[in-house]
């Protein structure tokens, strides 16, 4: 019997030792002594970002000879459910990347665990290189509500939806690609007479949504969206353009041009069949365009949703800087240089979409077309962000509402019921 | 005849056996794909050729023989921590029978199934208090209690079942207290402390929400935390998911099947005396 409880013993000694020994070298984070800086973004190292901010990193270490760039590279659920408790501890780091939004950044500007940029950015110029839609993320009042008020954050790149298709499925299917609304149409009625599905979608998760909003987008104007995400005015659910909306959806699953079977897929998988040739049109967000870029065996284009004026998107994620850093100049010289041209060109030429590029520096045509694409939606004023944002815990209702329009088990206007009750019980009142 | 009767009872734990496996070999399966392979012929397809990049990829993203220390350094000094506090609790608790031991094994059972998500904020403050936060040795405390609870409440009972003439022999030989905990009632219920103590490895080595919110730092993540890192927010990596997933369940697998062999060694050995 001993002979078993020694080795138990043995291995509890040690690991005890082992442990003791581990938790005294726990390390407290640099001092602000100017020598560090502790970086943390939760990009894919492969991915635009992740290729130009390595490139920053390396051109600040250039700048800034004998201080040492401390990166951790984060994923984004740690970053989201943990940030307001690291934020708050000496752990904080000097610089991070963070999610734009009210829920998000603006939650933590208000809770005061981010430093005010406002003189930074006028200082450097920052504000200079943005253009106005763009920068709506970035700014947040006292209660946490972006679109004015102080700057605690600045994105580095930007995001828009856009149509993706399959110029080989469209060739061989004799269909032309569409300019206007009702091209777009007879788009998809022409791919479903040769039987195929013409759209790609996914009901468990973002996809389906987006759908919607751009489907309300191309009858909405500003104003529509200022009320809706902004609360300026009242957002009401049976208006012409959420109708329109809510109607075309259901007609259109009921056309067969999406898919009933899509009620239960994830984004995944309407990415993957748009890449394996089975879906010809995608719609979605540019975060899918470097993957399409790298892993789509047949020739595709992108075109923004015809006949719309306004598109989901916005600024990127933000960088902002804790309120607990401890080098802040350190700081603001890095997210200075990640918005110089040099940085910028190379998020855009690695399929990125940069928000301060010299265009003449952008040289593959296709990351020209995606770029040039964003600079006619934010000179038209037309990002409209994204339908879950106004009100905390919007997203699931929209899943839920919108799978019931893939399944046909509820009506459109009672999907529209039940999107206006949880909207009037989440929005802020003050 | 046996053999026909036998058959339909083999067939049966065949079926649940491969059922079980089958996940595992769907991750094995999808980790050694190339990411195009994987988009072009979807999850269920075999590989077209092996491509181990995504394995190494992800060793090297996250420094996963760092990561892997810790997490055996976390997991094993609980195991053992929560076995020894589960021994001395059940002792006073299932042979000592002290006053109250209904409520004080209520009050484990309430501690047992409180939600983490409650204990959350308490154990972040209490942590940065007392200087713990963004240490291995925080999360150490906390789970050697939390898995105690549990350990407590099952051992009581096991103890409250053990036989009185072996305890009393041993007292009227002179033991005391002490020696009837290590010498009789320890040896006897080793085989129940070795599947505790599987059961807190393997347990502690999955936890996810405690781990992410005190370890902030790279430096100190476990292996479920560092699996996060995949998580992106809006784009899955499929194939690097899946290799994370096949390194991260290795070294509990390996550890499982380690110490079963032993266990099921010393209760053969035990029971021939």
């Amino acid at each position: 019997m001993a002979r078993l409880r020694k080795p138990i013993a043995m291995t509890a000694t040690a690991l005890a030792g082992a442990l003791l020994l581990a938790s005294c070298g726990s390390s407290g984070g640099g001092a602000g002594d100017g020598r560090t800086l502790r970086l943390w973004h939760y990009e894919a190292p492969d991915s635009a970002m992740g290729i130009a901010w390595n490139q920053a990193i390396a051109e600040f270490k250039k700048t800034h000879p004998g201080v040492k760039v401390e990166f951790e590279a984060k994923g984004f659920e740690q970053i989201q459910k943990t940030a307001s408790m690291v934020l708050n501890s000496d752990g904080a780091p000097d610089v991070m990347e963070y999610n734009k939004g009210n829920a998000t950044a603006g939650l933590l500007a208000k809770q005061g665990l981010l430093t005010d940029l406002t003189p930074e950015v006028t200082k450097y110029g920052w504000d200079k290189l943005l253009s106005p839609s763009v920068t709506t993320t970035s700014r947040y009042d006292t209660a946490g509500v972006m679109g004015s008020g102080n700057w605690y954050g600045v994105p580095n790149f930007g995001e828009y939806a856009m149509v993706y298709y399959n110029k080989g499925l469209f060739a061989s299917n004799g269909v032309k690609v569409p300019t206007t609304p009702e091209e777009f149409t007879a788009a998809l009625a022409a791919f479903k007479a040769k039987g195929i599905t013409p759209l790609a979608d996914a009901g468990a998760e973002y996809p389906a949504q987006q759908y919607l909003y751009q489907l309300a987008l191309s009858k909405a104007d500003r104003a529509w969206v200022d009320a809706f995400e902004l609360y300026k005015g009242k957002a009401d659910f049976h208006d012409a353009a959420w109708t329109y909306a809510a109607d075309t959806f259901a007609d259109w699953v009921d056309k067969g041009y999406i898919a009933k079977t899509s009620s239960g897929a994830k984004a995944e998988d309407a990415g993957v069949s748009f890449i394996s040739g089975k879906s010809p049109i995608f719609f979605s967000g540019s975060w899918w365009y470097g993957r399409f870029k790298t892993e789509n065996k047949f020739a595709w284009g992108t075109f923004l949703w015809p006949g719309s004026k306004l598109t989901p998107g916005s600024g990127g994620n933000l960088w902002v800087v804790p309120k607990n850093a401890r080098n802040k100049q350190l700081a603001y010289d890095f997210i200075d240089i990640t918005m110089k041209k040099g940085i910028q060109n190379a998020l855009g030429n690695n399929g990125g979409i940069p928000v301060a590029a010299d265009p003449a520096a952008i040289t593959d045509p296709q990351s020209k077309t995606l770029i040039d694409d964003f600079t006619t939606v934010t000179a038209a004023d037309g990002l409209a962000f994204y339908p879950d944002w106004p009100v905390p815990g919007f997203y699931d209702v929209l899943v839920s509402a919108v799978q019931k329009l893939i399944t046909g088990s509820a009506e459109p206007a009672a999907v529209l019921d039940q999107l206006q009750k949880a909207y009037d019980a989440g929005v802020p009142t003050s | 005849m046996t053999a026909a009767r036998r058959f339909p009872a083999l067939a049966l734990i065949v079926l649940g056996a491969v059922l079980m496996v089958l996940p595992l070999l769907i991750v094995l399966d999808n980790a050694v794909k190339s990411p195009a392979d994987y988009s072009a012929h979807g999850p269920l397809s075999l590989p077209h050729g092996i491509h181990l990049d995504a394995l190494k990829d992800f060793w090297n993203r996250v420094d996963f023989g760092r990561v892997l220390l810790n997490s055996v350094l976390i997991s094993g000094s609980v195991a053992v921590a929560g076995v020894v506090l589960s021994v001395l609790n059940a002792y006073a608790i299932g042979i000592g029978r002290i006053r109250g031991r209904t409520w004080v094994l209520a009050f484990f059972v309430l501690a047992n199934v409180l939600p983490q998500e409650a204990l959350v904020y308490p154990l972040y403050y209490l942590a940065k208090q007392v200087g713990l936060y963004d240490t291995r040795l925080s999360l150490v405390i906390v789970f050697s209690v939390i898995q105690a609870a549990f350990g407590t409440y099952l051992l009581s009972s096991v103890l409250g079942a053990f036989p009185r003439e072996i305890i009393e022999a041993a007292r009227i030989d002179g033991a005391g207290s002490w020696q009837v905990l290590w010498r009789i009632v320890v040896p006897v219920s080793r085989p129940t402390l070795g599947v505790l103590l599987v059961f807190f490895f393997v347990w502690t080595w999955n936890e996810f929400l405690l781990p992410l919110v005190m370890l902030p730092s790279n430096d100190n993540q476990t292996v479920s935390v560092a699996l996060g890192v995949l998580q992106g927010q809006r784009l899955m990596d499929a194939t690097m998911t899946n290799a994370a997933g096949l390194l991260g369940a290795l070294p509990a697998l390996a550890f499982f099947l380690v110490f079963q062999r032993t266990l099921t060694r010393g209760i053969a050995v035990g029971a021939v005396r």
